[in-house]
């Protein structure tokens, strides 16, 4: 069942269009995220469905129920800002009773509410508390329980995570996921970090200058991105400049140049045409090196140009013809660490070269 | 705590406060004078001149007209100037940065030059403003407000906008997160704009000139009025008094934001 639907839906800021004519629908208690960099129309889309902005033009359906012209206290959408917007003059019990408040609840069901919310987010005893006395990660809790709180029908969170330090991230990460998936409440989550979009989500949108480039599963983004820039934008990438040879639904044949001729898979949105320029990405932990010629499926032959070392892996910067690539090697003992100017070969397995136009 | 400050920076500290001091302990001790004569210093200390003011039916009046002034002044300029530094902060148009500048010109305008305005528009187009009570209360409204419309609009350039939309997307309707949310946010703005307007209207000097009706002269031009005539220390009493009402103003405001700080934790 879908529970947001956006026909058509853009948005222009005078002559500046931030969201083009997008088409979406996220279904029943799905983890959906916009990923992309700044500006480029993730937060306007949620500002719309959180219905402070108003579309250009379209529609939006939460629930099949039409939105769009619904102040955003009648669309009970809960959302959790990047700076959790927590009420300073007031302390966190009635921040968290806020919404109960103004849907008029009596007195003992709101403190029955409340103390279940606090209990919930692991807050028990810090009613009495102030914003200032809270930590970020408090913060955040708090903001999650003043949003769940009214059951709302659609969770919002914009950057909810970017706030905090890289511990804290990670912690939440997992804490935010769990209780979406024990309320299985339907959610849509903004953010630019990568990570975060492809650890939590079911699906994950990835936008740039205000149109949603693909739209699919975490796997699909990182393992078939539909572009150049999904290639680059997600993970490290090797992405080498090739000419398509042949081209046949998911599969193609590239030239990486001097007749060297691979196969590669193509996302399943994407058309490549024989003769185009494309880019063949290679992920640095799918490249594996060694020094003599051994294995099957395509390869190159280079030289290493730099390694790095950073504790659990070894990055090499190799040199290949014209191409230069970043493998990644995990740091084991029977794999001996190679010096710069070694010959090497690279390979790669079939599957996990990716043609992108 | 403990820090040092250096001594340049300290010397100019009292010099600053030295020259804004001086002016007001002159006036209150010229006012305590026991001599005939408006002189500094002080012909030896007495009260007389403080009893004379208490006695003074023109002062006393003219210290509470100017008072009853103040406070209607600082009603009307503290709802006119948060409603004008909401629109300011909340709206984006063309000409807003004008609007703005137009709004604050009074600060910068010479008293002389609106009072004179408002005096001599009042006069020509005889709507019956011309030295009334509430002809001036106009003048002096539109004198206070642009200190309201500072304050509050320094308050609300650091208040988060996201406050105001969580409250709307919790189910708050406009009003109600304007009261519930907004207000408990920048009352504090909100209370030194007041207080500004309030102490710049009981100074006011130069717009009361214009504009004053007769029997009802503020304090400033009752002042004024009786040193043109006899250099009397009854004037710097009235001037004592005015000080304390200043004063007292001040840091009754202070306490009060602390009380509702105070209120607020429980």
């Amino acid at each position: 069942m879908s529970s947001v639907e956006f026909k058509g839906v853009s948005k222009a800021f005078g002559r500046t269009v931030a969201v083009e004519q997008t088409d979406l629908v996220v279904q029943q208690g799905e983890f959906f995220s916009m990923l992309g960099p700044s500006g480029c129309g993730k937060s306007t889309t949620l500002r719309m469905l959180a219905g402070f902005l108003t579309p250009t033009t379209g529609r939006i359906l939460v629930n099949g129920r039409d939105i769009t012209d619904l102040p955003p206290e009648a669309r009970g959408i809960g959302i959790v800002f990047q700076n959790y917007a927590i009420f300073p003059h007031m302390n966190v019990y009635d921040n968290i009773a806020f919404g109960l408040v103004e849907r008029r609840q009596d007195k003992a069901t709101i403190r029955r509410k409340v103390e279940a919310a606090l209990e919930q987010v692991g807050l028990t005893g810090y009613g009495e508390r102030f914003e200032r006395e809270l930590s970020g990660g408090q913060k955040q809790r708090v903001a999650l329980a003043r949003v769940l709180v009214i059951e709302p029908e659609i969770l919002l969170l914009d950057e909810p995570l970017s706030a905090l330090d890289k511990k804290m991230r990670e912690e939440m990460k997992f804490w935010i996921k769990d209780i979406q998936k024990s309320i299985g409440i339907t959610t849509v989550y903004v953010t630019h970090d990568q990570s975060e979009a492809l650890t939590m989500s079911d699906r994950i949108a990835v936008m740039n200058e205000g149109r949603m480039l693909q739209v699919g599963t975490p796997v699909d983004i990182y393992e078939k991105p539909a572009s150049r820039f999904i290639a680059e934008f997600i993970g490290d990438s090797n992405l080498l400049d090739v000419t398509v040879v042949k081209s046949n639904g998911t599969r193609c044949d590239v030239d990486l140049g001097d007749g060297l001729i691979v196969p590669a898979h193509v996302s399943d949105t994407v058309r490549l045409t024989p003769g185009s320029s494309a880019g063949l990405l290679i992920r640095p932990e799918m490249l594996r090196l060694a020094p003599a010629l051994k294995g099957e499926g395509p390869r190159l032959t280079g030289k290493v140009v730099d390694r790095v070392y950073q504790g659990a892996l070894r990055r090499y910067h190799v040199a290949a013809g014209r191409h230069e690539l970043v493998v990644e090697v995990p740091n084991r003992p029977e794999l001996s660490p190679l010096s710069p100017g070694a010959e090497v070969q690279l390979f790669w397995s079939e599957e996990s070269g990716v043609a992108v136009p | 705590m403990g820090r040092k400050i250096p001594l340049p920076m300290l010397i100019m500290a009292i010099l600053g406060f030295c020259y804004m001091l001086v002016p007001i302990v002159i006036v209150v001790l010229a006012g305590l004078t026991a001599g005939e004569f408006l002189t500094f210093p002080p012909e030896g200390l007495s009260l007389r001149w403080v009893i004379a003011f208490l006695q003074s039916e023109k002062y006393l009046s003219a210290f509470f007209f100017s008072f009853r002034l103040a406070l209607m002044t600082m009603i009307v300029a503290t709802i006119i100037g948060t409603a004008a530094a909401l629109f300011l902060s909340r709206t984006r148009f063309i000409g807003r940065g004008a609007m703005r500048a137009f709004f604050l010109s009074p600060v910068v305008l010479p008293g002389v030059v609106i009072g004179f305005a408002l005096f001599a528009f009042y006069i020509s187009t005889g709507i019956g403003l011309t030295r009334t009570i509430w002809g001036l209360w106009i003048g002096h409204i539109l004198y206070s407000t642009p200190y309201v419309i500072g304050t509050v609009g320094a308050a609300l350039a650091s208040y988060d906008v996201s406050l105001d939309e969580a409250a709307r997307s919790l189910g708050a309707s406009p009003m109600r997160t304007f009261r519930k949310v907004t207000l408990p946010n920048i009352s504090q703005g909100i209370q030194a704009g007041s207080i500004f307007a309030f102490i710049v209207s009981f100074g006011q000097f130069e717009v009361s000139l214009f504009l004053s009706a007769p029997n009802s002269e503020p304090l400033p031009i009752a002042m004024y009025n009786s040193l043109r005539y006899k250099f009397d220390p009854s004037a710097a009493a009235a001037g004592i008094f005015a000080i304390m009402l200043v004063t007292a103003s001040v840091l009754l405001t202070n306490r009060l934001v602390n009380i509702r700080r105070l209120l607020d934790r429980n």
